[in-house]
């Protein structure tokens, strides 16, 4: 089943049209990426899809359950991190997930629990400070903690990464990998790193349209590979090589070493062909696997 | 009922810790201490002056004069400290979308406005009431102990408009997500209540005059008459502005 889903969803303000009849579905248990540049709509979707904000046409599913905006009882299923999550100071760490253990229904009992699970979770099991002292990485794993209170089918993260030192961003990572087994995870991001670390699926978001929507493995098989790496044992074969193979192909070379850039796999074949028609033995033959910043650059070009 | 308990107890936490409720209660008791000392020192003070040689005749203080300074701070200094003390009362919450993370979990937006008022309003009362209680126990102790006459009406006002206030102060933070929506909507109502009250044929209507005007009751110079009708309009506006809050918060895109 889709956890959760989108149609044609459309959102402006003013006249600025920023979602332009997106449609899209996740399904559960996977480790969704959703990328886009800054300013290009993947909060106001996700605000749409907690019911924070009014879609101007559209609709969105969670749990094939509709999104009403204001008050929207899918909610119940959902956890949400803000991208720099807001707490009140004057609380600390184990009084807020209880407010907010409270604000969900739990027993007190169960909050005492969830909350010790929770703040073990995310390393702020000993820290008993008021939340005003937080620095921003503690605060980002204290919101991962306050989304999670409820146990919810489905985290949805808003750059959960993008303003944290790379400490904090690989023990946040962490964490959305360590949950991934029981929460199906949403997270939106510009960092392209982030997605090849953890997700499974993503969607390109780009002037307001879905440009790129799949599983990580399905996107870099459509887009085939991005590149050869061909090396050889003396400097001469690269040179025979290189004189030989079309010059638009070649992205780099050294000594013995030759990147070309292949657009498609009948490039690849052809090189291949080459190789063995000149009698040319390569000690190594590699397609170069294209990353996300390859297929994102690629679909917003 | 459950997540209206765990906002109010929020409330007060944060109403205890960041010492707002410290504040009120210590600027009404100064008030309160304040209205029977000024009342019974002026005089003193004013005879004690140079005056140029010009003599004034200050009669001596009566009880009167300690609940006239009363009526005088609540209706200004009282007001003022309530203005100060509540103006981020939904806007910060605005200003920093602390409320996002709870409102995602399912906390309706009527509970957080009803909570934030109930709380408001307790810390209001108790104050009013710290203010009142230490006037009379001290004006008892300077004067003696005189009935006050039609007492429910002459004290119950200025706190009405007190509630008003902190309508005006939630509703403006709510339409304008700032500290200044909230002090420009209570003194903008302030100032146009004001300008209504130019016109003597709107006293008996006007929520103001209940600010500070109902010591008129204690000097005999008015009947309780005079303020009902702007009591109850004040009630019904601050339970109109109440949930305009709601409404005003149902449709905001956050």
């Amino acid at each position: 089943m889709d956890i959760l889903r989108i149609e044609n969803l459309s959102k402006s303000f003013g006249k600025h049209q920023v979602i332009d009849g997106i449609s899209m579905s996740i399904p559960e248990g996977s480790v969704f990426g959703f990328i886009g540049e800054n300013g290009a709509g993947k909060t106001t979707t996700m605000k749409m899809a907690l019911g924070l904000l009014s879609p101007d046409a559209g609709e969105i599913f969670v749990l094939e359950e509709k999104v009403r905006f204001g008050m929207t009882k899918t909610n119940r299923h959902v956890g949400y991190l803000p991208d720099v999550p807001q707490f009140y100071p004057f609380m600390r760490p184990r009084e807020y997930l209880r407010f907010c253990g409270e604000i969900v229904g739990l027993s007190p009992a169960q909050i005492t629990r969830r909350s010790q699970e929770l703040l073990d979770l995310v390393g702020l099991g000993e820290t008993n400070k008021r939340i005003g002292t937080f620095s921003r990485g503690m605060k980002q794993r204290l919101g991962v903690a306050q989304a999670l209170i409820n146990s919810p089918k489905l985290l949805i993260c808003d750059e959960p990464t993008s303003a944290l030192d790379p400490v904090g961003r690989k023990e946040v990572l962490d964490i959305l990998r360590q949950i991934s087994s029981t929460t199906t995870v949403i997270f939106s991001t510009h960092v392209l790193s982030d997605v090849e670390r953890i997700c499974d699926r993503a969607a390109v978001l780009h002037q307001g349209h879905i440009v790129l929507e799949g599983t990580l493995s399905e996107l870099k098989d459509r887009h085939g590979s991005s590149g050869l790496a061909v090396e050889f044992s003396h400097p001469s074969d690269t040179h025979r090589f290189c004189e030989l193979v079309p010059q638009r192909l070649i992205a780099q070379r050294t000594e013995t070493e030759v990147t070309l850039s292949t657009t498609d796999e009948a490039d690849e074949r052809r090189v291949l062909k080459l190789l063995a028609k000149h009698d040319i033995l390569p000690v190594k033959f590699e397609a170069i696997a294209p990353s996300v910043e390859n297929l994102y650059l690629e679909a917003v070009s | 009922m459950r997540t209206y308990l765990a906002f109010c107890k929020k409330e007060f936490q944060e109403n205890w810790r960041t010492y707002r409720l410290l504040s009120m209660i210590a600027v009404f008791v100064a008030l309160g201490i304040m209205n029977p000392l000024t009342a019974k020192l002026i005089p003193t003070l004013l005879n004690g002056m140079d005056m140029g040689g010009v003599i004034l005749e200050m009669p001596d203080p009566v009880a009167l004069d300690s609940w006239a300074q009363y009526f005088s701070n609540i209706s200004q200094l009282g007001m003022l400290a309530l203005i100060i003390v509540f103006c981020g009362l939904t806007a910060n919450e605005f200003a920093k979308g602390t409320l996002i993370n709870v409102l995602t979990k399912g906390l309706t937006r009527h509970t957080v406005i009803l909570a934030k008022f109930t709380v408001a309003s307790l810390i209001w009362t108790l104050s009013y009431l710290i203010a009142f209680g230490v006037t009379w126990a001290y004006t008892i102790y300077f004067w003696g102990y005189e009935t006050l006459p039609h007492i429910v009406v002459t004290f119950i006002s200025p706190w009405v408009f007190g509630l008003l206030m902190i309508g005006c102060l939630m509703l403006g933070g709510i339409a304008m997500s700032g500290i200044y929506g909230a002090l420009l909507a209570a003194g903008g109502v302030v100032i146009v209540l004001n300008l209504l009250n130019l016109s003597p044929a709107v006293h008996r209507y006007n929520p103001v005059t209940l600010a500070g005007g109902t010591y008129g009751l204690l000097a005999g110079t008015s009947t309780p008459g005079d303020f009902i009708p702007a009591l109850w309009i004040c009630a019904g506006a601050t339970v109109a502005i109440v949930v305009g809050c709601v409404l005003t918060f149902d449709r905001k895109q956050l």
